[in-house]
């Protein structure tokens, strides 16, 4: 079969195209590609499938693992191929953009760093600072590890620029709450508050942790599960209850620990979740209509009961 | 009732255009006539009423992008009205130190020509209709000039304001406190400072890009 590949505006990007099996499968396409164009390796590669001009729709991407005769019926198929830029594997981005945090906020409780700042003199640190410590680095700790250990990505990789882009937002934020909670100024709250906060923190992270489990347990080894719908624990009353369950967290660790920095993080972490969650809400509707013999979607709040 | 709102939201934005025009006119007439009958160190206090009503009044385009009154996304109109507030509020206003300073007539008129053209854009368009080819030309050629005078008079007058925020500790919150924050205004500054560094290639770039549209888009009608 003979595949031309060509991009949005309509240039041969292999030139005379690829002459490939009745057989091979995309990812053979995309292998053989690679081979011509040397710089474009498989996963930097997004193929679609040409739309008519003038078309709305969103157009088709070719799936890695479906045949070629899926897609095309004669023996000539021509793709629409656009470079996704260099990427990285999620694993690798995940794991920078937490680290930063994990090893920013202790420098500020272990070393001597508010003397830059001005503040001369003894520190004396508080319990709930100490906790704050053990509370913050764990939650990290905890991301990190279902990164290489629970996490089954629907993508392979993510664009290099995220990476900046995520560590910027990490970094800065774990750093500017690190330096208010352990500042040689800081007012701690009531011991009960205190203890409210972190406890129910600690909990909400154990539930977080069974959520991404589940989660887990929706996508096959091979990472084509393609789209479930999530049940059990509380799925069964919120579509996105690992975003609900880091919120609320969040929430705690902020009851405990009572700082503004830490409550403009979590209301920007509310805002940006709660965008992926409408997204993903939205896309499970679509997909189980109910129609065709699939099943149709349960009535769930989307991220936050009762507001959302 | 469709075409009665639309009526409605013309006539409503007429007004608003119109009234800020003559606002930004007074800001440039006074600007003009103080410089040469007084100097630059009154130019402050002949536009400052003037000045501050057009400019605060602009708030209200934030609410007319939210509610699709008008086309403009609310991230191009944010960033512009956040730095003119800032400004003139909390610049010009705060630190009466810098009000003498010949910036601030460099600044107000760089401010008001630019505004007057944009306001009679679009008065005349909510109004008329349309508005005139030589007006759509101004519209997106004056800002070649504008923002690089512009942009030097505001970075200009928040260095020149400095000292005197750092010496007054105005807008700063310290601690200890409750709520365990603390803001001080003076490196707020500094980074408002940092921040026209990629910000004003960025707006800059993005005028240019307007204008080869829209000058192409009137040739071609």
């Amino acid at each position: 079969m003979k595949v031309s590949v060509v991009s949005r505006s309509g240039k041969d990007v292999v030139k005379g195209g690829l002459e490939l099996s009745d057989s091979a499968t995309v990812a053979d396409l995309q292998e053989a590609i690679h081979q011509r164009t040397k710089k474009f390796y498989p996963s930097r590669q997004r193929l679609t499938f040409p739309l008519k001009p003038g078309s709305k729709e969103k157009p088709v991407v070719l799936n890695y693992k479906k045949s070629l005769k899926d897609y095309c019926d004669g023996n000539h198929l021509t793709v629409v191929f656009k470079d996704l830029g260099t990427q990285v594997s999620y694993r690798t981005l995940f794991f920078f953009e937490y680290l930063g945090p994990l090893l920013l906020y202790p420098i500020f409780y272990y070393f001597p760093v508010y003397q830059f700042f001005g503040y001369k003199g003894e520190r004396v640190i508080h319990p709930v600072q100490t906790y704050a410590l053990y509370y913050w680095c764990f939650h990290y700790f905890k991301r990190i590890m279902e990164t290489f250990f629970v996490h089954r990505f629907s993508h392979a990789t993510s664009p290099l620029s995220n990476v900046f882009r995520n560590c910027a937002y990490y970094w800065t934020f774990g750093s500017y709450i690190a330096y208010y909670v352990n500042h040689p100024l800081y007012t701690p709250v009531n011991d009960l508050q205190m203890k409210i906060g972190f406890g129910f923190g600690v909990l909400c992270q154990i539930c977080n942790f069974y959520c991404h489990i589940l989660l887990r347990n929706l996508r096959s080894p091979d990472g084509n599960g393609g789209y479930q719908i999530p049940r059990g624990f509380l799925f069964n009353i919120v579509t996105c209850a690992n975003y609900t369950t880091e919120i609320y967290q969040w929430l705690g660790f902020n009851i405990a620990t009572q700082t503004v920095a830490g409550y403009i993080f979590l209301l920007v972490a509310i805002i940006i979740m709660t965008n992926w969650a409408l997204a993903k809400h939205r896309r499970l509707k679509k997909l189980f209509d109910g129609k065709d013999g699939r099943p149709k979607y349960p009535r769930r709040w989307v991220i936050l009961p009762p507001f959302l | 009732m469709a075409g009665f709102l639309s009526l409605l939201r013309r006539i409503y934005l007429s007004v608003y255009n119109w009234t800020v025009f003559v606002g930004w006119f007074q800001v440039l007439y006074l600007a003009v006539k103080t410089v040469r009958e007084s100097g630059h160190q009154h130019v402050y206090s002949a536009v400052e009423r003037p000045l501050q009503l057009a400019q605060t009044a602009a708030i209200l385009e934030i609410f007319h992008s939210l509610v699709g009154l008008v086309r403009s996304p609310v991230s191009a109109t944010l960033p512009q009205i956040a730095s003119r507030l800032y400004l003139t509020w909390f610049i010009l206003w705060s630190f009466p130190q810098t009000q003498t300073h010949i910036l601030v007539t460099s600044l107000v008129i760089s401010w008001s020509i630019t505004e007057i053209i944009r306001y009679s854009f679009f008065g005349l368009k909510e109004a008329l209709g349309f508005a005139p080819s030589w007006l759509l030309w101004l519209r997106y050629s004056t800002f070649l000039l504008l923002y690089p005078t512009g942009i030097t008079s505001e970075v200009g007058l928040i260095y020149v304001a400095l000292p005197f925020i750092k010496e007054s500790e105005k807008y700063c919150i310290r601690m200890p406190n409750k709520w365990n924050f603390s803001f001080d205004f003076f490196y707020a500054a500094i980074l408002a400072l940092g921040i026209y560094v990629p910000g004003s290639p960025h707006m800059y770039g993005y005028m240019l890009g307007q204008r080869k549209k829209a000058l192409s888009k009137s040739k071609k009608e």
